[in-house]
């Protein structure tokens, strides 16, 4: 980091945190901390519900996904419009028109207190996972750029976080939001074309591409139905949809965005330009990876882009061939990859499939070593089920950017982190005072009472996002992780809106052993199954419906046949 | 259901009804799944 990046850097936070705080400004009674009261305009509950959805992990675990895997990873979008399109026909008006604070409000007057606090704890144990995912990306970030502890970095962002959260309330986190997003687009914008400006002069961006595609990295549609792969067509349109559904149906965190809203129809706009926006948004964060890919088969990548772990291993014996064979494979891969740009250029067929089978013989022979060098960390006692996709896009910012640029896209990083980790931390407060604190502890206090239960619920919940920060650091992906802590839990939760919406026969009772019934059934395949995570949202959502169901036919059957006469 | 208040719901700004938001927004998810499909292709 050079001293330009951090004056970027610095100002970025600082006047994002400064702006939150001046429009957050007058928040001082329940209705205007928790609901702005449903004042906010469309175009700041569609950025801000962006903003909330695109964490620093987007950014730095997405651009990685690609650069391994390729752009596959975008059809887990797909169900997102047709889940927009069903919330704003039947969630959006009659939360409007329950005059509700959260989504479980919603139940207990559709079903009865129990359904509601089921639902409430369910949505407090997984969002309180999440939130420590969100705000752990950035450790990883300054632990690459300064050498600081990962610890160190949470707490800092944190207290940040939590400052204007406590103070502004959902009027300061929703229009810090909407700066944080113009931060975010921009330093994506400037991100893809500094890295195809990066390309050697010879290759072209269509050389890229097509580099990029004949690597498997443009691979965006694969219509292979399998239930073990994460990402095709089918579990983007089916199972994303259902995903979706609970996001942005039953979670706390999104609906709280759109009950901020002046009417039906704003809230309903500021969904559908999620609806039309995010797809392009993550194709292009998808792409921007791509490109990574490309920018490295030219100017030779590390055998493993955490350094650290790389360190632990480059001294021994084991890894002196694996590196030689990574070392002749990135060779042959590059020579491969400028002869294929020729031969695409200058027509050549035979030559370009010739140079095809090279080019990805090399990619495997690169894939092979970067493998085997990752279990040999594990064998030297680093981490289990090592992978350093997530250092991947921020070890090519930090080597290769230009200054400034560096500075920029680190702001990105914290800006995704901040917006996320308000809406977490604002809703994850929002359900504790008014579902479970009001609720069931102090009914009938002031609204004085209220507001301050609602700041400390905040500061509570910022330190325990702080204190669980980092849980999720093994798994291989953090984006994945996200998904698959949200899909455990999410179909539970959406089965329940489906009874509430759809099956006006099914009652309380019936909903709440569904519920029970729903969550063991996911957290059973999730065990001992091999079942892609997107597909747990169905499961757990049919199986609750499922179950009220027939629990409201056994019961309703039993006093008809008690009933004397 | 729950106790309902009234609360106007306005048309929408364009396309002049709900429906044929949604319906547009549906025919937009199609033509970008399948112009993913068809970049997948081109360059695979």
């Amino acid at each position: 980091m050079r001293p330009i990046d951090w004056i970027v850097l610095v100002g970025t936070l600082v006047s994002i945190v400064g702006y939150g705080l001046y429009r957050g400004r007058g928040s001082n009674t329940v209705g205007r901390y928790l609901l702005a009261d449903r004042t906010m305009p469309w175009y700041a509950m569609a950025l801000a519900i962006m903003a909330t959805q695109a964490s620093a992990v987007t950014f730095i675990s997405t651009t990685g996904q690609s650069y391994i895997d390729g752009m596959r990873f975008v059809q887990a979008y797909f169900g997102l419009p047709i889940a927009m399109v069903i919330i704003c026909a039947t969630v959006v008006p009659a939360f409007r028109r329950a005059n509700v604070y959260t989504a479980y409000e919603f139940l207990e007057k559709r079903f009865d207190s129990k359904t509601r606090t089921l639902a409430s704890v369910v949505f407090l144990f997984q969002r309180g996972l999440s939130a420590g995912l969100t705000i752990y990306a950035p450790g990883i970030v300054l632990s690459i750029i300064l050498g600081w502890p990962e610890r160190v970095t949470t707490v800092i962002m944190g207290a940040t976080v939590v400052m204007y959260t406590v103070i502004g309330g959902i009027k300061a986190v929703t229009w810090s939001d909407v700066q944080q997003m113009c931060v975010i687009v921009l330093g994506l914008v400037v991100a893809l074309v500094t890295v195809v400006l990066l390309l050697p002069n010879s290759v072209s961006f269509g050389d890229a591409m097509y580099l990029a595609g004949a690597a498997g990295r443009l691979n965006a549609v694969t219509t292979n139905f399998d239930w073990n792969d994460r990402f095709n067509i089918w579990s983007g349109l089916i199972g994303s949809t259902f995903l979706f559904l609970s996001y942005f149906g039953c979670d706390q965190s999104q609906v709280q965005r759109y009950l901020t809203g002046k009417s039906i129809t704003a809230s309903r706009i500021s969904l559908l330009f999620n609806a039309v926006a995010k797809i392009p948004m993550q194709f292009f964060i998808l792409f921007i990876g791509a490109m990574v890919f490309v920018f490295y088969l030219f100017t030779p990548p590390p055998v493993l882009f955490q350094r650290a772990e790389l360190r632990r291993v480059e001294g021994s014996a084991a890894f002196r061939p694996l590196e030689a064979q990574y070392n002749s494979a990135v060779e042959r891969r590059k020579a491969a990859a400028l002869a294929l740009a020729e031969a695409r250029r200058a027509g050549d067929a035979e030559a370009r499939n010739q140079q095809i089978g090279e080019y990805r013989a090399a990619q495997a022979g690169i894939d092979d070593a970067r493998a085997r060098t990752a279990n040999l960390v594990e064998r030297s006692g680093g981490p289990k089920g090592f992978s350093d996709t997530n250092y991947i896009f921020l070890s090519f910012v930090t080597h290769y950017l230009p200054a400034g640029v560096v500075g920029l896209v680190i702001a990105v990083v914290f800006a995704a982190t901040m917006s996320a980790s308000s809406g977490e931390i604002n809703s994850l407060a929002t359900v504790s005072v008014i579902d479970i604190y009001k609720r069931h502890v102090r009914p009938e206090a002031s609204d004085l009472h209220y507001l301050w239960a609602s700041r400390a619920a905040t500061l509570f919940w910022g330190i325990y996002a702080v204190a669980f920060a980092g849980w999720g650091k093994k798994p291989d992906s953090l984006i994945v992780a996200v998904n698959v802590v949200g899909s455990l839990f999410y179909g539970t939760l959406l089965g329940c809106f489906v009874l509430a919406f759809v099956f006006r026969r099914v009652r309380g009772t019936a909903t709440f052993i569904g519920m029970l019934a729903g969550e063991a059934v996911v957290l059973a395949t999730y065990y001992f199954g091999h079942v892609s995570y997107l597909w747990f949202n169905v499961i757990g959502c049919v199986v609750v419906v499922v179950t009220a169901l027939a629990v409201t036919a056994a019961t309703s059957a039993i006093p008809a046949t008690r009933q004397p006469g | 259901m729950p106790e309902l208040r009234e609360v106007p719901d306005e048309k929408p700004p364009f396309l002049g009804t709900w429906p044929r938001v949604y319906a547009a927004i549906l025919i937009y998810l199609a033509v970008v799944v399948v112009a993913a499909w068809l970049f997948t292709r081109a360059y695979r």
